[in-house]
């Protein structure tokens, strides 16, 4: 077999369809250039465009590469498509088991309806069952089942059995004994005998919780087949961080959806280890646009746009996710980014109670035209944990095309020769925590001197840091530093001292020292929220162009 | 941008560029339009049936609820979920005064049946062929007629004359909607307010396109559409059809063309998918430059210019660098606008 020589790695997202053009003019595969344009984009125009690019900039490399633009939808392709979300809905015979259930469906790309006979009538749950946009139905009780179900349970199995007679298209997962009740076979018109295909077996509830991982394991089975970016990207990052021998962190907004991975290289005889969160809870703007999607919008923002009008502007951006990228619309998003990664951290603290990773990489549509400054600061607002990271952004989006590959061998490879390539340095992130009193708004005190940093033993400086503040320093992408903060009292960076030494590396945005609350907490009233998150926002978006 | 991006671009912007603008499509030429049912909504048609527009084709329950009721059926045919369950009518008040309805499910023998007080009917917007009954779920009616695809559409389905009440980038006010388009379906302009809206139903209007309608204005209609339901005597059909999406912006000039060709015309709002039913054939649907492009956003958001070709990366405000394209507007010089901003039509 043929080793291409130059190929298109495509990753079609819900609002963009990016693509990237590589190439291997030596014995390494390089990035030669990338192109987005609006969902729905043709493939082959982009290719063309990109190759086109390429014959008028550097002609020896395309002749060397036996590439031309004519030829560009010959070249192969490695191809992530996302799907539409599909919609789970999820039942209980009381509010507390689905509960648990929903807390577990949420931390998978599922959409999610819920129900219980405490809050719907069976009328209406059945309407939701047969609903068209429904794909599948999660229904749980614990075993033996809780007081609270007992009353019930019978109906909520006849109800589940009668759906399945009535839909056969429907998948059902069945997250406890409900179909060993006499009201199954009444519903669905003969025993449950386990020969059915589409209805799935799954641990039943605790009392407390949720079986998390076999549950999510097979709700994500049930998901069409087919290379999802976030869930090839997930393969990607485990090679990546196999490579650099990293700890890794991505974090992923698109429009319908987001994704949490942290990625650990192989120790001894152990390979690389990943531990992620693929959930539509994260998406940058809900499908449904409510007072609470809303608020959750206005929390960040620092105009003074009212709730309709918020309410407004979140609609048009959830149907034209790619358009009004620039000026105020720039600013909107990356507010709505904030909310939908708090949203994400909220459904992935396990990920979060993780130490800090050495590369966080940010992707996604949501951040890939902020400034890096704006893009680090949200990561800031969002992700609390105390420590160093090194902050990257994917920003060919060529991770989830990359995971494509099956062959981790082959993909490591790949992987290994862009690695310089495909992350483009946003800056470091350095997040102290407990550092005493003093945030701007509050009535903790007026912000006041705390310690200082030294970057490479006064090399490059020192910096007096003040409680409660974000500061950015500059270090220009490629150098390396030193960073040694001294504090009065001890604080917190990934372990509690009074003086740290982290290395630090630099990028477009720079060094960022954020010693804010952890977790942050703003100011209550709006107008003080307003003007922190102003204060703030002045050193990450480029002053007057607005 | 630097001289060289300039010259590949200059380069590359002659031949294509066009494909990266999102497309819009203004006609589709066959539609299934799906109409959702409740469980306890009764079908009054089956599938291959072909329907005239204003022909029942559901009969729906209104304040629906959930009855029990022991002996259904027979041992030899004990029922099924789905099937239709008529009381015996002897004792109504066993069965909770409900005379008929749909079976829901058994369990302990007694069976959960969805019905309803009073019923109305809804009627087929346009002609059609029934491709899909499924009981509790919806029915799809298929159309080959010409179709005109919308963002959203609120409330309906609605038919009627279609009338052409103010321009492109007029607002409908509350004054100035008239009696005389009662029974038409209207073409509002840039955006209409809640009080228009109202005033449009009470004189009898059967629907409105509009380009844009805010959430403020979704909801008091909505709540107001709610209210209208739940009186005794319902209310006639009424729709929104939203072309674009919640900030004001002016209709596009193709799909103005589109409604001035089918002015007086019989036309029909469907609300899954949102659009707008063309039922007459015979009429020329005029069709767009191919090189037409449209800003949907941004600060020139609703102008419409001629494609000029890619302008490569740019950096706009805010301190973004997009992929950009030049657009001509009327005489003048071309201006980069971010790929993102534009769409053509198709």
């Amino acid at each position: 077999m043929t080793v291409p020589r130059a190929l298109l790695a495509i990753d079609a997202g819900a609002a963009t369809t990016s693509v990237a053009l590589l190439g291997r003019p030596g014995a390494r595969w390089r990035l030669l250039g990338a192109l987005s344009a609006p969902a729905g984009a043709d493939v082959d125009a982009l290719g063309w465009i990109l190759v086109a690019r390429l014959g008028v900039a550097d002609p020896r490399l395309a002749a060397d590469l036996e590439v031309d633009a004519d030829g560009a939808h010959r070249l192969p392709r490695l191809e992530a498509r996302s799907r539409p979300p599909e919609t789970l809905a999820v039942l209980g015979a009381s509010r507390r088991a689905v509960g648990l259930l929903e807390a577990v469906a949420a931390r998978t790309p599922w959409r999610i309806r819920t129900a219980s006979p405490e809050s719907h009538d069976p009328r209406e749950m059945t309407d939701l069952a047969l609903r068209p946009e429904i794909s599948a139905v999660l229904v749980g009780a614990g075993d033996p089942p809780g007081p609270d179900e007992r009353g019930w349970l019978d109906d909520l199995a006849g109800l589940v059995g009668a759906a399945t007679r009535r839909r056969p298209d429907l998948r059902i997962v069945l997250a406890g004994p409900v179909a060993a009740r006499n009201a199954w076979a009444e519903g669905a018109g003969r025993p449950y005998d386990g020969s059915h295909e589409r209805i799935v077996e799954a641990p039943p509830l605790g009392v407390r919780g949720g079986p998390d991982e076999p549950l999510r394991e097979i709700l994500e089975g049930l998901l069409p087949p087919g290379p999802d970016p976030r869930q090839t990207a997930v393969r990607a990052l485990l090679s990546l961080a196999d490579t650099l021998d990293r700890r890794l962190e991505l974090i992923d907004i698109g429009l319908d959806g987001g994704l949490r991975a942290m990625a650990s290289p192989g120790i001894a005889d152990h390979g690389p280890a990943v531990v992620s969160v693929r959930t539509a809870q994260a998406g940058l703007v809900p499908t449904e646009i409510d007072d609470a999607a809303v608020d959750a919008v206005l929390a960040w923002t620092t105009g003074s746009l009212d709730r309709h009008r918020m309410g407004d502007r979140l609609i048009d951006l959830r149907g034209q996710p790619w358009a009004d990228t620039s000026g105020e619309g720039a600013r909107l998003r990356l507010a709505a980014t904030r909310a939908a990664l708090a949203r994400l951290a909220e459904r992935t603290t396990d990920i979060g109670a993780m130490p800090s990773p050495d590369v966080t990489i940010v992707s996604g549509g949501a951040f890939a035209v902020a400034p890096p400054r704006a893009v680090a600061l949200a990561v800031a607002d969002t992700i609390r944990r105390p420590g160093a990271t090194q902050l990257v952004i994917d920003h060919a989006r060529l991770l989830g095309p990359i995971g494509t590959i099956d062959d981790p061998d082959e993909r490591r490879t790949l992987v290994a020769d862009l690695a310089d390539d495909l992350l483009a340095p946003i800056g470091s992130l350095l997040v102290v925590g407990g550092v005493p009193g003093g945030v701007p708004g509050t009535r903790r005190g007026a912000p006041h001197a705390v310690g200082r940093l030294i970057l490479d033993g006064d090399q490059h400086g020192r910096y007096e840091l003040t409680s409660g503040e974000v500061a950015f320093v500059d270090l220009a992408p490629g150098d390396q530093a030193l960073a040694t903060l001294e504090f009065k009292d001890a604080v917190r960076v990934g372990h509690r001292a009074r003086r740290v030494t982290v290395q630090v590396s630099g990028g477009v945005a720079g060094l960022a020292v954020d010693l804010r609350d952890v977790p942050l907490r703003l100011p209550e009233r709006r107008d003080r929220r307003r003007a922190a998150l102003a204060a703030w926002g002045e050193l990450a978006w480029p002053g007057d162009e607005r | 941008m630097t001289a060289p991006d300039t010259m590949v671009d200059a380069e590359v912007a002659g031949r294509a560029g066009l494909e990266l603008v999102a497309r819009r499509t203004l006609v589709v030429p066959q539609i299934d339009m799906l109409f959702p049912l409740q469980p306890g909504d009764r079908p009054l048609v089956k599938e291959g049936e072909a329907v005239g527009r204003a022909q029942p084709i559901v009969e729906q329950i209104r304040e629906p609820r959930t009855i029990v009721v022991n002996g259904v059926g027979t041992p030899e045919e004990p029922g099924a979920p789905g099937e239709r369950w008529t009381a015996p009518g002897r004792r109504p008040r066993e069965v909770e005064g409900a005379t008929e309805g749909e079976l829901l499910f058994r369990s302990s023998g007694r069976w959960r049946i969805a019905s309803g007080e009073r019923a109305e009917t809804l009627e087929a917007p346009s002609a059609g062929v029934v491709h899909v009954v499924r009981p509790g779920s919806g029915i799809t009616i298929r159309s080959v007629a010409n179709a005109i695809p919308g963002r959203l559409a609120l409330a309906g389905p609605t038919w009627g004359r279609l009338q052409v009440a103010t321009g492109a980038d007029g607002e409908l006010r509350a004054q100035h909607v008239d009696v005389g388009a009662a029974g038409s379906i209207i073409v509002a302009g840039a955006r209409m307010d809640a009080e228009a809206l109202t005033r449009a139903r009470a004189v009898g209007i059967r629907g409105v396109i509009v380009a844009a309608l805010g959430i403020k204005e979704q909801r008091d209609f909505l709540a107001s559409e709610r209210r209208g339901r739940a009186a005794v005597h319902g209310l006639p059909p009424f729709g929104i059809l939203v072309l674009d999406g919640a900030a004001r912006r002016p209709i596009a000039s193709p799909l103005m063309a589109l409604f001035e060709a089918i002015e007086g015309g019989m036309v029909a709002i469907v609300g899954n998918p949102p659009a707008l039913v063309v039922d007459d054939p015979s009429i020329t649907l005029p069709a767009p430059s191919p090189e037409l492009v449209r800003v949907r956003s941004g600060p020139l958001a609703g102008a419409e210019g001629t494609w000029a070709g890619l302008a490569g990366p740019r950096r706009f405000p805010a301190g973004v660098t997009l992929e950009a394209a030049f657009v001509r507007f009327g005489g003048r010089p071309p201006v980069a606008i971010p790929i993102g901003d534009l769409e053509r039509f198709a």
